[in-house]
This record gives C-alpha cells, structure tokens and sequence, in this order.
C-alpha cells in the first residue's frame, strides 16, 4: 500500500498543479470515473432543495455525477480542467467545457448557484485557493449559494494523514498498477470558512464535516 | 455546447474588458445540431431574467435563426414564444466551429461539441 507524501517539490504553483493535479487527472480519468457514481448526501440534499429554474455551474465537475442529479427544472453547466473528464461529461449528454477554475469564462452573477467538489484542495497556495472561491463567488448573483467541499486533514475513513502536514502527494494507483501523484492541500478544521470570511461580501449559511471533507454553502451578499 | 451556455460566457482574456466587445462571442464556421430536449415551461419562464435578450437576438441573428425581437409583454403565457425559446436555448447545440471575441480577436475552439476557453499563459 502506497502512502502519502508530504509535498517538497520546488517548482512554481502553476507547474506543480499541471504535472501533479492536470495532467495526472487527464491519465486516470477513466478509471477515476468508474469510482465516482454516487452522490454525497449534503450535496443531492443541496441540490434537490433549489428552486425550480435555477441556473448552475459545476466548477470541476469531474465526470459529471452532479449534472444529472436533478435535471428538466434546473439546468447545470460543467467545466472541467481536463479534457479527457469533460469528454466523459459530454458522452453523457452533459452540458460541459473545458476551463480553468482560477479564470472562469462566465459573465458576473449569472448564476443561481454553484459547487465546487473536491477540487479547491488542488490549487497549492492560499493565495490561488482565494482566487478560486473569488470566481465561484463572482459568477453566482447577489443572494445566489455556493457550495464547495474540500479533503479534511482530519480524515478519519481509510486515509490518514500527518496532522501537521497539509500539503502532500497522494497515490492514484491504476488497475494496471501505474501510479500517479497527485497534490493536495488538506484542509484544518475552520480553514475553509476563513477563507470565505477573508473575501467577503457573503455569509456562511451552513459549514460542517462529511465525507472525510470540510464543506461550506455561502450566500452572496 | 447550447445556446444558453453560449448566452453566459465571455471572452477573458486580460487587458479585453471592453463590456461592449468581449460580450458576446461570435460563432464562426459551426456546425449546428437540433437535439430534442424535454421542455418545461416554469423553467424557462424563469430563464428569461437570467438570459441577456440582445445577445441572444444578435447571436440568433448571425446563425439565421428566427427569433422575436423582443419579448412578450406576457411571456408565462404564450406559448408559441416558449416553445420558439426552448428550441433556441435549449435544443440548439453548436457541435463545431469557434467563437470569436470582437475586443481582442482570442478565438475558442468547439470541438465535438466542447468548448476549449483556456488561456494561454500570456492572457491570464
């Protein structure tokens, strides 16, 4: 069994997210899909309580298990970073483009709502972590939600991780026995809320645990 | 990728915040395709604020789509124009071809109905 790694590498943010987050994502991106189906409880509860009508975005949608949690009374749009998921999200008919998180093609406030699951833990510092939660924020309107998760530190199901190590490379292991590294930064207990506060112009409307992940829905104030 | 998709994206490249030219894009050399979607008439009377109208029209336009040149006065109840919306918003895909942004000139690829609108280094 391969083990996480604290994160030593010393290359640039940018570089250290396309070798260890993108491209890693582009590799195993079938096999990631085929162990992504079933949707987090607090995120369908989320989901299914929206108004009819509303307009969303899947920042990092993945393979898409969010896009057709509800559809015909809501509509959703998906942007990936990798390529190879959004054409896995278009196979399945999903609405989906290929976008980076830090830089979003969307007009301001156009949005109802939108998540971001599991994926601000990829940016590798503060201050880009910001700058994702900043989009998120810029593209919902006044009184629209976001919904971001994020990988706890404190994970208590079948990861482990050294309490004081929270940037670290993670094992993807390919049924052919390939592995690939992937970065993360683990989230501490109040971290993912502090980042919400430190922005502004919202209010944490619900913050807990689920998952082995810290979430947080904010209203756009 | 949709119509209504297309209706929220702008270009972003940096320094190209010209509001009246970076918004919205121009379709260019695209492959177009119907694809029948379910419609549902609360939703898409409850687009409507969420559409901007004028790109709309103006992007109908460029692909010789008809479209009314303005809105209802009642739209929840007229049917023909909810039917015409959703075919337009909802069931047009644009399979292939680019968008282009008026401002700077940045061209996004489609590709098999995807769209590519990531940045070179130079433009973020």
């Amino acid at each position: 069994m391969r083990e996480p790694v604290a994160d030593t590498l010393e290359i640039s943010s940018a570089a250290k997210e396309e070798q260890y987050v993108h491209a890693v994502y582009n590799e195993i991106a079938t096999h990631f899909s085929d162990t992504r189906f079933k949707p987090w409880p607090v995120i369908e509860r989320y989901l299914l309580a929206l108004p009819t009508g509303s307009l969303g975005a899947d920042i990092g949608c993945g393979n898409g298990k969010y896009l057709g949690v509800r559809t015909g009374d809501i509509f959703m749009m998906g942007t990936d970073r990798s390529s190879s998921l959004v054409e896995i999200c278009r196979s399945r008919n999903h609405e989906c483009l290929i976008s980076d998180g830090l830089d979003l093609p969307y007009r301001n406030g156009c949005f109802d709502f939108a998540i971001s699951i599991a994926v601000i833990h990829h940016f590798s510092t503060k201050e880009r972590r910001m700058d994702a939660v900043r989009e998120l924020l810029r593209i919902v309107r006044t009184g629209g939600t976001v919904l971001v998760f994020v990988w706890a530190l404190e994970q208590k199901g079948r990861r482990k991780f050294d309490e004081n190590t929270q940037d670290v490379l993670v094992p993807w292991a390919k049924p052919n026995g390939d592995v690939y590294q992937r970065y993360y930064h683990l989230f501490r207990d109040g971290e993912l809320s502090s980042l919400f506060s430190e922005i502004g112009g919202c209010e944490i409307e619900e913050a807990g645990y689920d998952r082995d992940n810290w979430f947080v829905i904010a209203r756009k104030l | 990728m949709r119509l209504l998709t297309h209706n929220m994206l702008k270009c972003h490249v940096k320094n190209c915040t010209d509001p009246d030219k970076q918004y919205p894009l121009r379709f260019k050399d695209v492959q177009i395709e119907q694809i029948e979607y379910e419609p549902n008439e609360e939703f898409l009377v409850r687009m409507l604020p969420r559409i901007d109208w004028s790109a709309l029209v103006k992007t109908a336009k460029d692909l010789n789509i008809g479209i009314p040149g303005s809105m209802p006065e009642d739209p929840a109840s007229d049917q023909d124009f909810l039917q015409k919306l959703h075919t337009i918003i909802m069931e047009t895909h644009i399979t292939e071809g680019s968008m282009v942004c008026d401002g700077c000139s940045h061209e996004y690829k489609i590709t098999k109905g995807i769209a590519n609108m990531l940045l070179a280094e130079h433009e973020i």
